[in-house]
């Protein structure tokens, strides 16, 4: 129906419409997916531009920072620099991808308030904007862990498939909280500074830096931190070793009810969203 | 396509404000000619009714001028035609590709060059990368900033920008073109331009709603007018009947 060439606006008719109204603005967004990608493509290419190294930048100062702390906590802990660095590495970036996606969605609808308000353009695209940059720079990233990969060995040991699956789980997850962020922070203008916050707070929460053997298996303190679940099941099977297959049926069970949650508070917040900016 | 039409019924459009108290507004809400009405929703939130029980019918060919004081709700009524706002009551129709020309910032990224700028715009157009490439000499040709479209947006005049947008902008094959004000922006030879695409648009029936407070303007483009009042639309009229809407003030 939406094709381009005919729009129907309509105003309330009652909560099963709203709810048709939210699924046609994601096919929409599926259907013009290549707009996202540009806009996200545009995205890496502008914050960068006259920039020689571009996103590398960050790249090399994530590759700093594991280098540093690898060695640093590698002596500190007492534990061997080829079991640590390749720890830390996959910690550091994996968790920037998560950090990322959830802080950067807090300005996803903020920025693109001048679009919203004289474009019929799918709301999703921006979602799909923010996931997809932070993708893009995830790919550049991938460098320092391919390099783990390859000086420490870990190819012989590795198990690529859980990993995958680790992050595609991590993935679907992150898009749903981002667009919770994104639709929270249209509203509430605090919420940046607090998601921010507890981004920085889950950063020492989460075993990226150090590791979980302190605690029993599946002690509460773990398995109540959703980014736990995230992290182990990308990482765990990259260093050889196996993630508890409950981490997996958590970050399931966690993408239907966030993504349940989430698409319902849009279909309710969607007329609103672009007079909320 | 010859089918391209707007229909709108009963639209009534409200603004909810939030972080205004609408109490302290009411000692303020005695009529005024400027804006919308104010007023406090069911729910208490301060509102602004800026259309209320709009209709209006457009064919092929029509090109309709609107005028109105400021805050009347010319571009809240653009905005609803794009697509952008949803509707509180009522009903739009708009059959045809719509091209916006509302805000000439849109999409722009002041530090990358034209040509990207162009790439950009063109995707939210509705563009493939394709289509844009196709098109791409057409567009720099009639923007006529020639070298300039190497450089970066940040170092355009108004004038340039508003040509760049508005060559992107029409270089969609849009059959609804809505359009803000703004085309005053150009100079001599770009509104000479500016009138001949618009023809064009016009002679391959399309829509026209232009967004005016230049009666000139309107009696070059437009031969339709409504007049907007508080939200509230008159008749649509003929453009010969501007001087009465424009008296009516
Ligand atoms: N984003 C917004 N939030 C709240 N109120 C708004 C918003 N945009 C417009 N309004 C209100 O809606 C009413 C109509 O505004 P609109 O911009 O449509 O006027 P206009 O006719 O285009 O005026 P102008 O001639 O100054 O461009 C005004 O009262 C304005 O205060
Ligand atoms: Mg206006």
């Amino acid at each position: 129906m939406e094709s381009g060439q005919h729009m129907l606006r309509t105003g309330r008719r009652g909560t099963l419409f709203e709810f048709s109204m939210a699924l046609r603005d994601l096919v929409t967004s599926y259907h013009r997916r290549g707009l996202a990608w540009s806009l996200a493509w545009h995205d890496v290419v502008s914050r960068y531009r006259g920039s020689i190294l571009g996103p590398f930048w960050i790249t090399i100062s994530m590759g700093l920072m594991v280098l540093g702390i690898g060695l640093l906590y590698a002596k500190l802990f007492g534990i061997s620099v080829a079991e640590f660095m390749p720890y830390v590495a996959m910690g550091i970036v994996f968790f920037g991808l998560m950090a990322g996606t959830i802080n950067e969605g807090c300005d996803t609808f903020v920025q693109a308030s001048s679009m919203l308000s004289q474009t019929s353009l799918p709301m999703f695209t921006f979602i799909w904007r923010t996931v997809l940059r932070n993708l893009i720079n995830l790919a550049h990233h991938a460098v320092i862990i391919l390099g783990v990969i390859i000086f420490f060995g870990l190819w012989r040991v590795m198990d690529v498939l859980p990993a995958v699956g680790g992050l595609l789980l991590t993935i679907v997850n992150l898009a749903w909280i981002s667009m919770l962020a994104a639709i929270a922070s249209a509203r509430f203008r605090d919420i940046p500074q607090f998601v921010m916050s507890v981004m920085q707070f889950a950063i020492f929460m989460t075993p990226v830096f150090w590791k979980p053997d302190a605690f029993p298996d599946r002690h509460a303190f773990l398995t109540l931190n959703p980014f736990y679940h995230m992290l182990t099941t990308i990482r765990a099977p990259l260093l050889g070793q196996e993630a508890d297959g409950l981490s997996y049926v958590i970050l399931a069970i966690m993408a239907v009810l966030g993504w349940a949650l989430t698409f319902s508070v849009f279909a309710i917040t969607r007329r609103r969203i672009v007079h909320f900016l | 396509m010859t089918d391209v039409s707007i229909k709108v019924t009963d639209l009534t459009l409200r603004f909810p404000v939030y972080g205004v108290d609408a109490k302290s507004l009411k000692k303020n809400l005695a009529r005024v000619t400027v804006g919308g009405r104010l007023g406090a929703s069911t729910t208490g939130a301060t509102e602004v009714t800026a259309l209320s029980h709009l209709n209006l019918n457009l064919r092929a060919g029509d090109r309709l001028g609107l005028i109105g004081h400021n805050g009347s709700g010319k571009t809240t009524l653009l905005r609803a035609l794009s697509g952008a706002y949803e509707p509180d009551e009522g009903q739009i129709e708009v059959r045809g590709r719509i091209a916006a020309l509302l805000d000439l910032s849109l999409g722009i990224d002041p530090s990358a060059t034209g040509v990207d700028n162009i790439r950009l715009r063109g995707r939210i157009a509705g563009m493939s990368s394709k289509e844009i490439e196709d098109k791409m000499d057409e567009i720099a040709e009639f923007s006529g900033l020639g070298p300039f479209l190497a450089m970066p947006m940040k170092t355009y005049s108004a004038g340039m920008q508003a040509r760049l947008a508005f060559a992107v902008a029409t270089a969609v094959e849009a059959d609804v073109l809505l359009m803000d004000e703004w085309i005053s922006v150009g100079d001599a030879d770009f509104q000479k331009l500016a009138h001949r695409r618009l023809l064009n648009l016009v002679e391959r029936a399309g829509i026209l709603v232009l967004s005016s407070h230049d009666a000139g303007l309107l009696r070059l483009y437009c031969n339709k007018v409504m007049r907007l009042e508080g939200g509230v639309a008159s008749e649509v009229k003929d453009i010969r009947r501007l001087d009465e809407l424009l008296a009516a003030a």
